[in-house]
């Protein structure tokens, strides 16, 4: 089953992946490991799973206005995220995602958070601010 | 957003990558606020340029820019960096981290940056006209003038700075609009006896009115016309740690508040507060993490000490000697320093055992963790207070001036 989204341009370009979903915010000061791309935010829904090469999806970015800087790192050194999907982008992970030249996109006409889980496949055309989701078999 | 022909052929890549890659940071931050166009930045001042805060990632961002032919287009000042040049040694800080700072400092060079060092560049040549619009990495900075000069400046990260200083716009958004700018909530002083208020007592203050206003701009009534900058700036400076507040009206003092009524657009108030001296004193308390033990160092400067706070602290310190275990450290800019040193104020202060540093934050960007020994500081600022536990992972204890000289006497705090 495909389902297909409209959202806002926020960055250009893109990306598809299997998806990575959570309701928490996201910091990436100090609640993601760049070295490894792993979250590690002490008790986030999320603590020691990768985002790396993933649709990070999830509601919106918190803390440090120095947060861009460890997603450019992230960017540098290939353990980024493919695209990020917000229901309403902030400046830190906005900025963070226009350094490190990865595909974003938010305010979906649908709430993503509802239609997308862990392990869909999803695609990202940030120019258009188009989401494509092809959900996962179910198993069992 | 709509952009005209040179905003345009920036973004396509027309000036280079550089040049291009800073204009889509700023169309992003343009995208997120729902900003309509670019608007002309008259200067900037940089935050990240303290190696402490931004690190190798902010060099390496800055090198690709630099590289793909950016250049600063206004008038760009930086902020404290993490080491007297001079000095660092009577620190205890080690010669690794001056190179690192001066590592850091060339690719700034390079685009064009005016090295003023300092959390006052509005008294040393960046002094953007009122009306007019800024972009400012330093929340104390940005706040002093959006309030005092009426200049038109959001809080933002150093990134969206860098960027603004290379295509000279920033998206019009936030305190930029006039209609943005009006006050929220009506503050009153009044019951307050300003004649004894100390420079900690002021920044009390200020700290307790960003954290009960969170992002609502004050309006500010019942203050004496005489009130100083020093004072000011003490009251000012720890809003945007204590909330989220980059702009503060002063009826009868700063120049967007003639009158009430203006300063709240001729709307009527979201609320009305009064302070009490309970109030003020509920900052004391809450921002020290330790009461107990020794104090290894005395830290005054955040924001950097005018040359007024040099001679007071001179004053007091003036045939005194500082406990040998502790050290004091009275953060300036470099030209307050030179002055210091003609007035003989240095002196004074350097023989009871103290240094004037220039070009250092003494918070949030202090090396603090870096100097052996050091694990409990004593500060006369709110805002200093706010981030050294955790930018530092020190203890702190905020007191008024004063005390904090007792401590750096006594090696320790008053029992």
């Amino acid at each position: 089953m495909k389902i297909s989204l409209q959202g806002r341009k926020i960055i250009g370009g893109q990306a598809e992946g299997e998806a990575i979903v959570t309701r928490q915010l996201i910091s990436f000061l100090g609640g993601v490991d760049p070295d490894k791309g792993t979250v590690v935010e002490r008790g986030h829904e999320l603590e020691g799973q990768s985002i790396t090469n993933k649709v990070f999806v999830f509601p919106q970015g918190k803390g440090s206005t120095s947060g861009p800087y460890v997603i450019y790192k992230m960017a540098k050194r290939k353990t980024a995220p493919s695209a990020i999907i917000n229901v309403n982008a902030e400046p830190i992970i906005a900025v963070g995602a226009a350094m490190g030249k990865i595909p974003m996109v938010d305010r979906l006409d649908q709430n993503p958070l509802d239609l997308i889980e862990t392990g869909d496949h999803v695609k990202v055309d940030g120019n258009r601010g188009v989401v494509e989701i092809t959900k996962k078999k179910k198993s069992g | 957003m709509k952009l005209t022909d040179h905003e345009k052929k920036t973004l396509d890549g027309g000036f280079g990558t550089g040049p291009q890659d800073a204009m889509q940071l700023l169309m992003t931050l343009g995208t997120v606020y729902d900003a309509e166009r670019m608007i002309p930045v008259t200067t900037c001042h940089l935050g990240g340029r303290n190696v402490l805060l931004g690190g190798q990632e902010n060099i390496d961002w800055m090198t690709d820019l630099y590289e793909g032919g950016a250049r600063f287009q206004v008038f760009t000042s930086w902020n404290a960096g993490c080491c007297d040049f001079n000095l660092w040694k009577e620190m205890g800080l080690s010669e690794k981290l001056v190179e690192d700072q001066k590592r850091s400092d060339e690719i700034y060079v390079k685009l064009g940056a005016v090295p003023l060092g300092t959390c006052l560049p509005y008294y040393h040549g960046n002094l953007p006209m009122p009306g007019t619009s800024f972009a400012a990495g330093g929340s104390a900075g940005a706040t002093f003038v959006n309030s005092m000069i009426g200049a038109r400046g959001n809080r933002e990260g150093s990134p969206s700075v860098v960027a603004a200083s290379i295509c000279g716009v920033t998206p019009e958004y936030g305190l930029h609009l006039k209609e943005n700018r009006y006050g929220k909530v009506i503050v009153d002083l009044s019951g307050l006896d300003f004649a004894a208020m100390t420079l900690g007592d002021f920044s009390a203050l200020g700290f307790y009115i960003g954290r009960t206003l969170v992002d609502k701009t004050p309006v500010i009534v019942g203050v004496p016309r005489q009130i100083t900058q020093d004072q000011i700036r003490f009251l000012i400076s720890p809003m945007p740690t204590g909330g989220a507040i980059s702009l503060v009206h002063i009826v009868g003092v700063t120049p967007e508040a003639p009158s009430v009524e203006e300063a709240l657009g001729h709307k009527k108030p979201e609320d009305t507060i009064s302070v009490s001296r309970k109030d003020l004193q509920s900052s004391y308390e809450k921002l020290t993490t330790t009461r107990g033990g020794k104090v290894d160092l005395v830290a005054f400067g955040c924001p950097h000490c005018s040359i007024g706070q040099i001679q007071q602290i001179a004053s007091l310190l003036d045939g005194k000697k500082i406990h040998s275990d502790t050290r004091l450290w009275v953060g300036t800019s470099r030209h307050y320093q030179t002055m210091a040193r003609e007035m003989g104020y240095a002196k004074v202060i350097e023989k009871a055992g103290g240094l004037i540093i220039a070009d250092v934050c003494v918070a949030p960007g202090a090396p603090f963790h870096l100097v052996k020994g050091v694990r409990t500081v004593a500060i006369n600022s709110a805002r200093g207070a706010y981030f050294i536990p955790g930018a530092c992972g020190v203890e702190v204890i905020f007191a008024d001036t004063k005390e904090c000289i007792e401590a750096a006497i006594n090696g320790k705090w008053r029992a």
